[in-house]
């Protein structure tokens, strides 16, 4: 069925194209000059500044960063490990939690939804958390402190038990029940299987939540053996320490080093697996959000 | 076997308690003696604690003579915090609290059981929710006498005196409460029956699965969120090493009336300025941007415009603060390098506080837009194109078809994204404000927040644990009275819409 | 039936609960008179096992100890061979954990809240003194003849004198005598290409920044930014250079706005009320117009090496004559054509005293479990040689050798000297003989001499007093909070009308309780130049 489209709707359409793009301009702007800027030469950003296009263009920064690599690789270890064991043991405990509440034979469920939302509007502060971790369960150090503290948050849950909810009939559940199946059976065979899309897009959040952290790398890393690759880099940024082992690594005297373009093709490294990730779990992304309310 | 008893029911005290009395079962106005005396020995003019040795104690706690003027020979509930201030002993002080805290929720309690019970009000489960209330003001009315019966040697010994003596109405509550909570539970049990209605200990045996799924999630909250707010105490002390935290002087009020002297007024609007325009704005641009995402017929440029909106999101805050700062200093930022080649007058904006404002908003939005929007673009593509096509079939056109089809469709999910993000009204967003301003004093009038002023008082002073603890509770307390009454007004307009 | 006696048995808990309450009162009360006894403090009560000659080593301890700054690369490899020594001497290991320099001061405080640490390091800049009087770090005095003989028998009584609060001994020092004294390092080459004044004065410094940048416009010339100093002292690095007109704003002067000048300690006033205060924040305006630093400082961090990595050409903020030593030597190796040289302000004020011991100390911390061990630990460090030579310059043959006449020459960049940040490990009779030494001995002669023409000569009036601001904790707190908010912009010279600018700040400063403070620390340290007789 084709309906011939009026003038108003095609000036609106077009309307839609022009803001649309320049939306995607302005967000993708600041990526080009952190890209144009990493390979831009070192004195020119200095005293000229940074442009859209690299003025005297080098690739000296990223040859620096991969003649000595190894302390952006421990980095970039540790980064993969935090993300993983975090993204795999959040996502397990998210989906368990999120099956629980969303049962309907379950009669505390909505006493559980409020003790889980309650932890978003109500805490005790930087400082009783602080320490929970680094005196009570001394933990201050441990790579635990690091992947623990962001495992799950309320509102993860609730998105993953609207969408238990939306996938996973009511009926399917209490029919296989009949046939005598627990609950592990009910969520290993029946939910699981149908969860893709909302492990994808519950698991992207969590995985970019690991992978751009650096405050508890601050809070509790004792030794850069140990540091999130983000707080790597804000070292990196802040105390220059990090560029004059670099320095060392490379034997570059630390005044030739081409400290600001190194900065910046830093952060292109440290981003750039991330923004390369996203486009294959995109198309299960946009149907694995839906949202419901805190209540079952 | 059980059911066989209860359906003859033996003479003896359940049947005394089983009996009607004015349309009540006698158990229930057990409960109501119990609830009233307990609540009229809670009036302030009650004392529970009486000094018995004052000049003993006076030596103890080594107060001067000014102060003894000020102490009294005797306690209510409500001023006992007063007393403890002297002792300079912490933890009397957290012992005081919990005994506080404890004394008005058992107030509470008993007055909703109390109006309950004679508002009549029949709900679906018989008495049942009425018998829910009686137990819960009775187990808090035990917690409190027993709290307080422990309360005087604990006192005693952290004082080293014996003069601190408990009055005698503390048992008489005790003895009442257990004894109410007795025969509710006896009258509770044959109603039960009737509406087949099971306790706790029967739901966890019947769905000990589902329970144990939940003990993973249980031990995360418990350890990351639940104990540490034990850690709000910290908020009423003046932290010292010696002492520790939990043995440091209990000072009251002192932070709290401190930082509401300096910067309470300040940090709040602040915070909820920032958060409100964050939200606001936020989501209608996410919407209009999902709607148009939606509109737009090619299908690679749909693509293409959602992977670039969403790229930001992937930024790190740590990325996010050499972005900012590459964009907006003085001398070489991309900003006044283009300024000044285009002939005009370089920007201060590192020393000028009302650009960040506006800087921050931009920055949020320009990180958030995408994923917001994807969140709106989900419901939109859920919405069935019948819809749609029955619109077009009327001649709608497309502003209208999105006026009256797809601005409805998403209201649920703009008021539920809403309220969630009101929760976190008085916090969140730490890192983008702690990497985008930083250190820098000129700033911190028109961009401190309460995260960044917590995190800055504790951390650069060590000794402040007290007064940034302090603001952290000001500050929770304040979000949670606002999604309450938020989420109140909700429920008054629309019950499907509310959180809880 | 089954129900009464449920009834019954609730009952009997209850007699049973109230009759415990009682029960336990009574046994408080024949308590109590062990109770009246004062209570014995946390740490009292671990020396209270019994003294013995040799202290019990037979279980192996894990220590920790945190250090300032960041892990040099060779921080396992010498940690594993210092190891090896103190399982055979102590039974116990060490394993260094470093603040990094990256948010040092918050990573510090909270170090100290968690209270992970056994040992850490300590000094006046981080507020030692403060600290101790909070509780923070252990006693000493006992635990040294028990655990730690090489201290107790050679360490100067003076020295130890010189770290006790209230008393108490808190940190052991270290042994190397000097001068830690503020001042000015600049490019004496830059300086004679240009023909310009030694930076000596305000007026001197402004014309050699102004000379270099007229020459050399790509040069940078001073890296300032916020300062960390927890001192409540300067809020911006760049106020530093005040050092040459007042005596007192070093790091060693007085907090909350206050001064007193050397030569009469006792008699305070209030700066940041006085008119003086508000032209040298027009002189500070002055100078950031003219582009003496960025106009983004207030938002830079904190570039430790601009000066050795030459991006600027002076310091003016947290320099000593061993820092600037380390950039001389940097630029013999990398850059063989550029000179470095000191001015101390003192050079220019006639005031100078030599550091205090607690310039650089280690402590134990009060929360830690093996404090005897600790102790024991840090006495092998610092004066058992073996061990001490081990840390201060690593691995002999492998990071540095000693040559044919006798100095310390480095061999490898993965550890360098003191690479691990134990300036508080410093031996005065270990401590290797440097090429570098001549220059720094010429450097402490001519203080050594400033220092004796002084009233008190040759003592640091300021080191030896202790804050204790438990009582005001709150306003202090507030105080350095509006510091950072609002004289930070003025030291930086960042305001539009410093007029306008100081009557905020003062009464902002008023609002946050600056007065509570001012008088409350003025009684103090009257009664500390009383005790110690400097009028």
């Amino acid at each position: 069925m084709k309906i011939k489209q009026s003038g108003s709707t095609i000036v609106f359409k077009v309307i839609i194209y022009i803001l649309l793009t320049f939306m995607a301009a302005v967000c993708v702007f600041p990526f080009i000059i952190i890209i144009s800027g990493s390979f831009t030469d070192n004195y020119t950003i200095i005293t000229e500044g940074y442009g859209l296009l690299p003025k005297n263009f080098t690739i000296s920064a990223y040859k620096t960063i991969f003649k000595a690599p190894q302390d952006i690789l421990q980095a970039y270890k540790m980064n993969f490990y935090y993300t993983i064991v975090g993204t795999g043991i959040g996502l397990f405990i998210i989906t368990m939690t999120a099956y629980v509440i969303s049962r309907p034979e379950f009669k505390y469920r909505n006493n559980i939804s409020f003790i889980i939302y309650f932890t978003s509007i109500f805490g005790g502060g930087m400082i009783p958390w602080y320490l929970m971790y680094a005196s009570v369960l001394g933990l201050k150090g441990s790579t635990f402190a690091i992947w623990f503290p962001a495992l799950m948050s309320p509102f993860l849950v609730i998105l993953m038990r609207t969408f238990i909810k939306e996938s996973v009939p009511d009926a399917i559940a209490e029919s296989a029940k009949i046939d005598g199946a627990g609950h592990v059976t009910i969520f290993l065979k029946i939910v699981m299987p149908v969860l893709g899309p909302g492990l994808a897009t519950i698991g992207l959040f969590l995985a970019i939540g690991y992978w751009n952290d650096w405050y508890r790398s601050s809070m509790f890393s004792t030794s850069s053996k140990t540091w999130e690759l983000q707080f790597y880099l804000y070292d990196l940024l802040n105390a220059t320490q990090a560029l004059r082992q670099m320095a060392q690594n490379t034997s570059v005297s630390t005044a030739d080093l081409p400290t600001e373009s190194i900065k910046l093709a830093m952060a292109v490294v440290a981003t750039g697996p991330v923004l390369l990730f996203y486009p294959f779990v995109q198309k299960y992304f946009v149907s694995g959000i839906t949202v419901g309310a805190v209540k079952g | 076997m059980k059911s066989k008893e209860n359906r003859k029911p033996e003479p003896g005290l359940s049947a005394i308690f089983e009996k009607e009395y004015h349309g009540k079962k006698l158990g229930l106005l057990a409960g109501i003696v119990a609830s009233v005396i307990t609540l009229l020995l809670s009036i302030p003019f009650v004392k529970w604690i009486y000094i018995i040795n004052p000049d003993s104690l006076f030596q103890s706690i080594g107060v001067k003579e000014d102060v003894i003027g000020k102490l009294m020979s005797s306690y209510n509930l409500y001023d006992m915090l007063s007393f403890v201030k002297y002792t300079k002993q912490g933890n009397i002080g957290l012992f005081t609290m919990i005994l506080l805290i404890l004394a008005v929720a058992s107030v509470y309690f008993n007055i909703i059981f109390v109006i309950r019970v004679f508002m009549k009000k029949k709900e679906s489960k018989g008495n049942l929710h009425l018998y829910f209330t009686a137990k819960s003001a009775m187990i808090f009315n035990i917690a409190l006498s027993v709290v307080a019966i422990v309360y005087m040697p604990f006192a005693n010994k952290k004082i080293g005196t014996d003069a601190i003596f408990i009055s005698p109405i503390v048992y008489v509550v005790l003895i009442l409460s257990i004894i109410a909570y007795a025969a509710v539970k006896i009258v509770e049990k044959t109603e039960r029956e009737i509406y087949k209605e099971h306790g706790f200990l029967y739901e966890l045996r019947k769905n000990w699965v589902l329970f144990a799924m939940l003990v993973p999630a249980a031990v995360y909250l418990l350890i990351n969120n639940y104990l540490p707010m034990i850690g709000v105490y910290y908020a009423f002390t003046s932290f010292n090493f010696r002492d520790g935290l939990w043995g440091s002087p209990y000072v009251g009020m002192k932070n709290f009336e401190y930082l509401l002297k300096a910067d309470l007024f300040k940090l709040t609007k602040n915070t909820v300025l920032y958060n409100f325009v964050f939200i606001a704005l936020g989501n209608i641009l996410q919407i209009v941007f999902a709607i148009f995402v939606s509109q737009a017929g090619v299908k690679w440029f749909k693509k293409t415009s959602q992977t670039l909106m969403f790229m930001p999101y992937f930024v790190s805050f740590v990325i996010l603060k050499v972005l900012v700062y590459n964009l907006f200093e003085y001398d070489s930022g991309v900003v006044n390098t283009m300024v000044a080649a285009m002939g005009g007058q370089k920007i201060d904006f590192y020393n000028t506080p009302h650009y960040w404002p506006i800087l921050i908003t931009v920055f949020y939005i320009w990180k958030n837009i995408g994923y917001g929007m994807v969140v709106y673009l989900a419901t939109i593509v859920g919405i069935s194109d019948e819809y749609y096509d029955a619109a077009k079939v009327d001649g709608a056109s497309l502003v209208q078809q999105i006026r009256y089809i797809t601005l409805p469709l998403i209201k649920p999910t703009f008021i539920i994204l809403f309220l969630f993000s009101l929760g976190s009204i008085m916090k969140g967003q730490f890192e983008l404000f702690y990497q985008m301003v930083g250190t820098n004093g000129v700033l911190y009038n028109a961009t401190d927040i309460f995260d960044t002023y917590v995190y800055r008082i504790t951390t650069t002073q060590p000794l402040s644990i007290g007064i940034g603890t302090a603001a952290g509770l000001y500050q929770s307390l304040f979000g949670f009275v606002l999604i309450m009454v938020t989420n109140f007004i909700v429920k008054r307009k629309n019950s499907d819409y509310a959180l809880f | 039936m089954k129900k009464i006696k449920k009834l019954f048995s609730l009952l009997l808990i209850a007699s049973l609960v109230i009759s415990l309450a009682a029960c336990g009162k009574k046994d408080n009360t024949s308590g109590n008179k062990n109770e009246n006894t004062p209570t014995p403090t946390k740490t009292a009560e671990t020396t209270d096992t019994p003294a013995e000659a040799t202290p019990d080593i037979s279980k192996k301890v894990d220590l920790v100890f945190y250090v300032m700054g960041d892990a040099p690369k060779d921080e396992q490899v010498v940690e594993d061979a210092l190891n090896k020594l103190l399982l055979e001497k102590a039974n116990a290991t060490v394993d260094f954990q470093f603040s990094t320099w990256t948010d040092w001061t918050q990573k510090y405080n909270l170090e100290l809240t968690s209270g992970a640490a056994d040992l850490i390091y300590t000094a006046n800049w981080i507020n030692y003194a403060t600290l101790a009087n909070s509780g923070a770090f252990a006693e000493l005095d006992d635990l040294i003849a028990k655990d730690a003989p090489n201290i107790a028998k050679s360490m100067d009584t003076s020295l130890l004198d010189q770290c006790k609060v209230g008393g108490k001994l808190y940190a052991i020092p270290n042994t190397w005598p000097e001068y830690t004294v503020s001042g000015v390092s600049y490019r004496e080459d830059l300086r004679a290409k240009y023909d310009l004044p030694v930076p000596n004065s305000v007026e001197n410094l402004e014309a050699y920044l102004l000379g270099i940048k007229k020459n050399d416009p790509k040069q940078g010339l001073l890296s300032v930014t916020t300062g960390e100093s927890s001192g409540l002292q300067v809020a911006f690095d760049a106020a530093n250079i005040l050092n040459y007109k007042y005596p007192w704003v070093t790091p060693n002067g007085l907090p909350y706005g206050l001064a007193a000048n050397y030569d009469t300690p006792s008699t305070v006033y209030d700066y940041w009320n006085s008119d003086d205060f508000v032209n040298d924040m027009k002189l500070m305006k002055k100078f950031a117009d003219e582009g003496l630093w960025s106009r983004s400082a207030l938002s830079d961090t904190n570039d430790a090496d601009a000066y050795k990595n030459g991006t600027c050409a002076a310091v003016v903020a947290g320099q000593n004559p061993n820092k600037d030593i380390a950039a001389i030597t940097e630029y013999e190796k990398n850059h063989p054509d550029w000179k470095s040289a000191y001015i101390a302000y003192g050079e220019t004020t006639g005031v100078i005293f030599p550091a205090h011991a607690t310039q650089n100390a280690t402590s134990i911390l009060a929360s830690s479990k093996n404090q005897d061990r600790a102790l024991m630990v840090l006495d092998l460090l610092l004066y058992d040689k073996e061990v001490n030579d081990l840390v201060e310059y690593g691995i002999l043959g492998t990071h540095y050798e000693v040559d044919a006449n006798g100095n310390y020459k480095n061999l490898s960049e993965d550890y360098k000297y003191e690479n691990m940040n134990t300036w508080d490990l410093r031996n005065g009779d270990f401590k290797l003989p440097q090429e570098s030494d001549a220059i720094l001995n010429q450097m402490f002669t001519k203080y050594g001499e400033l220092a004796a023409k002084t009233k008190f000569p040759n003592v640091n009036i300021f080191g030896g007093f202790a804050e204790d601001y438990t009582a005001y904790e709150v306003e202090r707190s507030a105080v350095s909070d509006v510091m950072r908010q609002y004289l930070a912009p003025l030291q930086a010279g960042l305001v539009a009308d410093v007029d306008k600018a100081v009557a905020e700040f003062r009464n902002k400063v008023k609002d946050a309780g600056i007065e509570t403070c001012q008088e409350q620390f003025k009684t103090q340290w009257a009664a500390y130049c009383d005790e110690h007789g400097y009028k």
